[in-house]
């Protein structure tokens, strides 16, 4: 089950249009690629997938889920939105509840075990060997873990293990925290469980019906074997600005673990076919990411261009994300920012202005998905520029 | 245009192609770093609204049938109708400059028999263009013709369309088919496209029987008073690849801005076989002018003027120039290239120094360097 349905309204401009998931991710994928990718590579092959917010272009985007091999026999990808019965059905009210009101999904499938994932984290995982790690240990319920930063921590679900990694206690984002053993959001029921807790969930009238605040330590009170799964690897919550930008940033310098140019474990994506970029000949790239349909005339920097994107002449774009087919006309200037879908910034101006030579300058620009910046626009570092409606 | 099917004949080899093709054919040639050529005509068909294509296979058909899978990159994986393979007619030492044999329909009648389309659009795998055939089927079918033959008037002396000189009358009919070799002239000249109803298609295989290895032009060069033969101009950028100069000059066509937006960015797309490769990384030291670069490239060294396919790997301190580098090339650290066409999965050792020229670039094949 991939949930897919949070508005994520920490990302600002960029999912004001589209919900989180869909939102590009370094260059060629949408962030849910990942999630939906690893699936693939698991060889899992019945994806339910939650969604809610403004599904739109998510649902366009995910179609049957052919483009990640999904769409399998006795299975498939299966887009999940809210819905009304006889007397029964609202809006998801949490991440729990969302899986609550899709039981009947889940029991026509009859599966032994459900895997809980979220389609807003960027990381490449198997999600086969959490499960032997489950079945291994004849767990009720396993949550993946993962080591974070000590100055980190405050920022996620944490979890206390004893000396076998059976978990003891969940603290939810606390302020203090006096351990950096952090939860990303995928979790392995055995479907029996899972149903009976979704269950005693819903009719708890004050419960938050959430996974990690709700659930989880229901669970672990009432003495079920909750084991954490140490995973090794790169794993990002893409649900801030800052945190969005420093993924991409971390995908493009290859100071990670996370190598998507590694051929055996391959992201896919549900891409447009554009001819190849083209690169003139007074363009000037750096440590830059490029994608196909892209016509770059001007010189960039530390960039990710998503597909499809126009640098034209006497550009400068530097330490910034232009998601696809962005334009942006002659003679601007663009440091620090991340320009929205098909946005156009006309020529002349200049976007994230601060302290121009420094590359350490404060706050990430952002600007909406389709606006359009007039000529000799001047915006200020850290601003988030929407359209008006 | 339901009413309309389409036969690709995507069994033209030559050997003319230094071994560029011998494996496979021209049609499964890359072109233009993320395409094979075969994609054009496809993709025109498809285009065009017709959802049923035949597709005669040359000799080797491994690398085609590998790209074109069940044809859902082309919208052609479909209950009614789809894309089909024909299997083309296997003889002789190297296969002939022939264009639409008819041996290759015959063998295959089964597809004209069993449908119940009016028309029948017909054309080549050797071709670089973008065009939809919507307007010429429109003529055909306004004039009640019985085939109607796509044409060209060359704009420059080195447009070469073939040699098939059309003779027309004021309302387009086709009065005489004539070979002969394009004098720089500005007349039409057959283009290797055309619309032929069904019903006459089958008509002429069964009359030609005998003949069966002569081209289908050959029968309506013939029979042009007795059938309603017309012509229709097509205006915009098409070019016929039949050696490695041609091949090296078409690629580099594309850093032609005009070029790319008419074949590209026009109404109708080009679809290809997706390859879900990451993109393109460009490194602190890559310097690249005027190229096309496809995706899951990593570029370190210097590209001028070139084509890049998927996955090729420049090394620091290499120069490309003037060059087209067909997918997975590796391009080791120090190297020269100058009007250089690199094979698949080439890699060029360091310290090399490869050289052609404009009249005759440098092929490098599989493995050898």
């Amino acid at each position: 089950m991939l949930l897919a349905g949070g508005q994520g309204s920490r990302l600002g401009p960029l999912t004001r249009n589209i919900a989180k998931p869909a939102v590009s991710f370094s260059g060629k994928y949408r962030i849910i690629d990942f999630s939906l990718s690893n699936c693939s590579n698991s060889n899992i092959n019945t994806v339910g997938i939650l969604t809610q917010y403004k599904p739109f272009l998510l649902n366009s985007y995910i179609v049957q889920g052919s483009a990640w091999d999904l769409d399998a026999p006795g299975g498939g990808v299966h887009i999940l939105p809210p819905y009304l019965g006889e007397n029964e059905g609202s809006w998801y009210k949490g991440t729990a509840d969302a899986v609550y009101q899709n039981m009947e999904f889940i029991d026509f499938y009859d599966p032994d075990y459900v895997l809980i994932i979220s389609g807003d984290h960027i990381y490449k995982m198997n999600y086969n060997e959490m499960l032997k790690f489950h079945k291994e240990q004849e767990a009720d319920i396993t949550v993946s873990t993962l080591t974070v930063p000590w100055e980190d921590a405050s920022r996620f679900g944490l979890v206390t293990c004893d000396e076998n990694a059976r978990i003891i206690s969940f603290s939810e984002k606390p302020a203090e925290p006096e351990m950096n053993l952090a939860s990303m959001g995928v979790y392995i029921f055995n479907w029996k469980v899972l149903k009976l807790a979704l269950i005693e969930d819903s009719e708890d009238l004050i419960s938050d019906n959430d996974f990690g605040k709700n659930i989880l330590p229901r669970q672990v009170q009432q003495g079920k074997r909750v084991l954490a799964y140490n995973f090794q690897g790169y794993w990002k919550d893409v649900g801030t600005i800052d945190s969005y930008y420093q993924a991409n940033m971390e995908c493009l310098n290859g100071g990670s673990s996370l190598n998507i140019f590694d051929p055996r474990h391959k992201i896919y994506s549900n891409e447009d076919i554009l001819p190849p970029q083209y690169v003139g000949s007074a363009a000037k790239i750096e440590n830059s990411i490029v994608c196909n349909g892209c016509n770059v005339l001007g010189e960039v920097s530390n960039s990710i261009l998503a597909q499809g994107v126009f640098v034209g002449e006497g550009v400068c774009i530097r330490d910034s994300i232009l998601l696809p087919h962005a334009k942006v006309y002659n003679q601007t200037h663009i440091f620090k920012s991340i320009i929205g879908e098909r946005a156009e910034i006309r020529e002349h101006c200049l976007i994230g202005a601060n302290l121009r030579s420094d590359s350490e300058q404060e706050g990430i620009t952002v600007i909406e998905d389709h606006h359009l910046i007039p000529m000799d626009s001047v915006i200020d570092a850290g601003r988030n520029v929407y359209r008006l409606r | 245009m339901y009413d309309t099917i389409a036969i690709l004949f995507a069994n033209s080899g030559f050997d003319s192609l230094q071994g560029l093709s011998l494996e496979g054919s021209i049609a499964g040639m890359p072109f233009g770093g993320r395409y094979r050529l075969l994609d054009f005509a496809l993709s025109s068909m498809v285009n065009s609204g017709i959802r049923t294509i035949g597709l005669v296979t040359p000799r080797h058909y491994r690398s085609i049938l590998d790209h074109l899978g069940g044809g859902r990159d082309w919208f052609l994986d479909r209950k009614a109708g789809g894309l089909l393979i024909l299997p083309g007619a296997i003889h002789g030492l190297t296969q002939q400059r022939i264009n639409f044999r008819i041996r290759d329909i015959e063998l295959n009648l089964d597809y004209l028999h069993r449908n119940y389309a009016e028309n029948v659009v017909i054309s080549r795998c050797n071709q670089v263009f973008n065009f939809n055939y919507k307007d010429a089927l429109e003529f055909h079918n306004k004039n009640g013709a019985d085939i109607t033959l796509i044409y060209k008037i060359p704009e420059k002396p080195t447009d070469k369309h073939g040699k098939i000189r059309l003779f027309l009358n004021e309302d387009q009919q086709v009065n005489k088919i004539k070979e002969e070799e394009s004098e720089h002239l500005k007349v039409p000249y057959f283009i290797n496209h055309l619309i032929i109803r069904r019903k006459v298609l089958l008509d002429i295989i069964h009359g030609y029987k005998p003949l069966e290895t002569v081209d289908l032009i050959q029968p309506i060069a013939e029979n042009v008073q007795t059938l309603k033969v017309y012509g229709f101009a097509f205006n915009g950028y098409i070019q016929t690849i039949h050696s490695v100069k041609d091949y090296f000059e078409r690629n580099m066509d594309l850093l032609d801005p005009e070029i790319r937006m008419k074949l590209f960015w026009g109404p109708d797309s080009i679809h290809t076989k997706v390859a879900d490769n990451p993109p393109t990384k460009h490194g602190y030291q890559a310097r690249v002018r005027n190229s096309l670069i496809s995706s899951g490239c990593l570029i370190e060294g210097e590209v001028e003027n070139s084509v890049l396919s998927r996955c090729v790997l420049i090394e620091p301190g290499a120069q490309i120039t003037n060059s087209v580098l067909m997918h997975s090339c590796i391009i080791r650290a120090g190297t020269v290239l100058d009007h250089v066409v690199l094979d698949k999965f080439v890699e060029v050792k360091s310290g090399n120094v490869l050289k052609g020229s404009r009249d005759n670039p440098l092929v490098m094949k599989k493995t050898a360097v």
